[in-house]
């Protein structure tokens, strides 16, 4: 099956928000309320509410201020923590590419929160019962061959749906064919091991607004500790206790034995005391 | 015999204190659950762990002297710590209890938090599925070890057919409490860019099991000597200079494999090179592990003086060492701090004291605790 993935070109970007609108109607999301901080940028933030957000930043670039869009989501990890650290499996990555959510699983033990190196799972903490939720790369559209809603209503196209490695391609022939337009790197290409969305950008990623994560993938150590480690340790504990019972019970045993055998020997030496006056006396009297 | 000793003593004032704090606690976390989260705590989607799991992870490691004592007594065969063992059990089980009643505040679908015994929904990759499974199971696994020292003096079926298996059960829960202590730690292995670096490690799973170890045994020790001297019986001083002794042990070890791990890292520069961290963390050091280790490693430990004092502060540094891991040296994200809110404080405290009540209780009118303490001299 094809993964896909998104091919994110912030300089095409224009700060309409419509992919944050289109995401709110396509996912049934309710309009939060919020208030003027003096930035255009409105919802501030991503919330349980709010799965995809526009982030304006003004950066100074060739002695000007220019601005800088970054459309933040789930980035839909090749290896995601959340899914590796989730206890009860309510995150799953699709073979298509989407990390989805089953909330009916849901613990809310809010691990998925702690592990993410995005900052992406919000949780609603004001309802009684919540649950997670976070972009789910509208998996019920690609699963039918649409684009998600927000690739889908970009109007300048800044948001580009197909297959990852074909973006991949397409971003690096984006930054060949406009030298000195982009930042030699595509973002996600090998970030936390790849991730399914990928950022063009003409600033530095981090002016952007998108964190220096590595290339490592993040749950691989704790992953490979759980799966390896605890079944040694396992086993390992489990033989050291039944040696250390089994030693511990042959001493009490061989203490026993002992006592035993000291109570046999002195029970031996008292008949033959008895037996050897028996005779003496015997003797006497003949 | 167990009222006289219960009007005689300054204690039966401490009761209603103790148990109104813990109702007033009760009323709170209906409050917690009634309201939700979001009123009730500081909690928030830039900080969604906060002062509960911190208690989570330093009672746990603290009622670890239930298993180590239970492995020495039924394991070891070493039938002279039975009466510390016995405490250290009782003591355990309620600090579970608390630690369980809490994380379920904590959790925002506690009406799903069976979806951890189902099979079909484990994930064996994670470490957190790792800890809940397995201190549910240990949840039983106490239980059985305490049905013969609570139901001891009855001479029941079942408590003869579990006294029989007791070896095996004691077994069963070291293994489940190697499993969680550690996974406690591994829980953070995802975290290396956000736990401050001397406290991440790639084996920090391994330092949650061994400080379980010198944590669990100390709290064992102070807990042991306070129920002595509220009985008014002499301090088995030779019994628990032993256990000194075995702590001073494994602090050595945890000292040896906490300084060669930041060796091998080659991160001993930031232990004077990180401000306030590197204050947090020579403080957890000093109070934690050099001052007792110093204390246990001498004769001082052959007095009730120096055996207060070190398992003091093994206590107080393994709280250290849980608070910097879990709040203090944790960033989630970046600029934003936290401080609990007066609902998680007040809800932590009165947990410790309905702990604490109930133990108390339990030692003066739980016959065979009573009598192990009593003979265990």
């Amino acid at each position: 099956m094809a993964k896909y993935g998104m091919l994110i070109d912030s300089t095409l970007c224009i700060g309409c928000r419509g992919c944050s609108v289109a995401c709110k109607q396509w996912n049934d999301l309710p309009a939060t309320k919020t208030r003027n901080t003096g930035t255009y940028q409105n919802p501030p933030a991503l919330s349980a509410y709010t799965w995809t957000n526009i982030e304006y930043r003004e950066v100074e670039a060739s002695d000007r201020l220019v601005w800088a869009f970054l459309k933040r989501a789930c980035m839909h990890c090749e290896h995601p923590a959340c899914v590796s650290v989730c206890p009860v499996q309510a995150l799953h990555k699709l073979e298509t590419g989407p990390v989805v959510y089953e909330a009916n699983r849901c613990i809310g033990c809010r691990y998925c929160m702690m592990a993410c190196p995005f900052g992406i799972p919000k949780v609603d903490l004001n309802q009684v019962l919540p649950v997670i939720s976070k972009c789910n790369f509208c998996a019920d559209r690609v699963s039918n061959g649409l684009p998600p809603a927000c690739a889908k209503t970009c109007p300048p196209g800044a948001i580009r749906f197909g297959e990852r490695d074909q973006l991949v391609v397409e971003a690096e022939a984006r930054i060949a064919k406009n030298p000195g337009k982009y930042v030699n790197h595509v973002y996600g290409k090998e970030e936390v091991g790849g991730t399914s969305i990928l950022y063009l950008s003409a600033i530095p990623f981090d002016q952007l607004g998108l964190p220096d994560v590595g290339t490592e993938s993040v749950p691989a150590l704790s992953d490979a500790m759980a799966v390896v480690g605890t079944p040694t340790a396992l086993v390992t504990v489990a033989a050291a206790l039944m040696g250390a019972f089994w030693v511990s019970r042959r001493r009490v045993e061989l203490a026993s034995q002992q006592q035993t055998a000291d109570l046999f020997s002195r029970r031996r030496a008292e008949l033959a005391d008895q037996q050897q006056t028996a005779d003496q006396e015997k003797e006497a009297k003949q | 015999m167990t009222v006289k000793t219960l009007t005689k003593e300054s204690i039966p004032i401490a009761y209603p204190i103790l148990g109104a704090i813990a109702l007033f606690g009760a009323a709170l976390a209906i409050v917690r659950l009634t309201q939700g989260l979001g009123p009730t705590t500081n909690l928030s989607n830039y900080n969604p762990w906060g002062l509960w799991i911190t208690f989570d992870l330093s009672i746990i490691p603290l009622s670890g002297g239930a298993f180590t004592l239970a492995g020495v007594v039924y394991i070891l065969n070493r039938k002279d710590y039975r009466s510390i063992a016995h405490l250290a059990l009782l003591a355990g089980y309620l600090g579970y209890i608390m630690a369980v009643l809490v994380l379920l505040l904590d959790i925002n679908r506690w009406d799903q938090f069976y979806s951890v015994i189902l099979p079909w929904r484990w994930n064996l990759h994670s470490f957190m599925f790792e800890v809940s499974l397995s201190i549910t199971l240990y949840f039983g696994v106490m239980t059985l070890e305490l049905v013969p020292i609570v139901f001891g003096r009855r001479n029941w079926r079942v408590v003869r057919a579990i006294d029989q298996f007791v070896p095996l059960i004691a077994g069963v829960g070291v293994l489940l409490s190697t499993i969680h202590q550690g996974s406690l730690g591994g829980l953070f292995l995802v975290m290396s860019r956000k736990l401050h670096p001397l406290w991440w490690s790639p084996i920090i799973h391994l330092f949650f099991f061994i400080s379980a170890v010198i944590g669990g045994l100390s709290a064992a020790v102070l807990i042991a000597i306070l129920s002595w001297r509220a009985l008014h019986k002499r301090v088995p001083i030779w019994l628990l200079s032993v256990l000194a002794k075995v702590v001073a042990t494994v602090m050595a070890l945890y000292l040896v494999l906490k300084l060669g791990d930041l060796l091998v890292a080659g991160k001993l520069g930031l232990v004077f090179g990180s401000g306030v961290y590197s204050l947090l963390y020579l403080v957890e050091l000093s109070v934690g592990v050099l001052v007792p280790l110093a204390i246990f490693a001498s004769r001082a430990r052959d007095t009730e003086k120096g055996l207060l004092a070190g398992a003091t502060c093994a206590v107080v540094g393994l709280l250290l060492n849980r608070a910097a891991i879990t709040w203090l040296a944790l960033r989630v994200t970046p600029g934003v701090t936290y401080f609990p809110s007066w609902i998680e404080i007040s809800i932590s405290i009165s947990a410790i004291c309905a702990g604490v009540l109930i133990f108390a209780l339990g030692l003066h009118y739980l016959p065979t605790v009573r009598a192990s303490v009593e003979e265990g001299r």
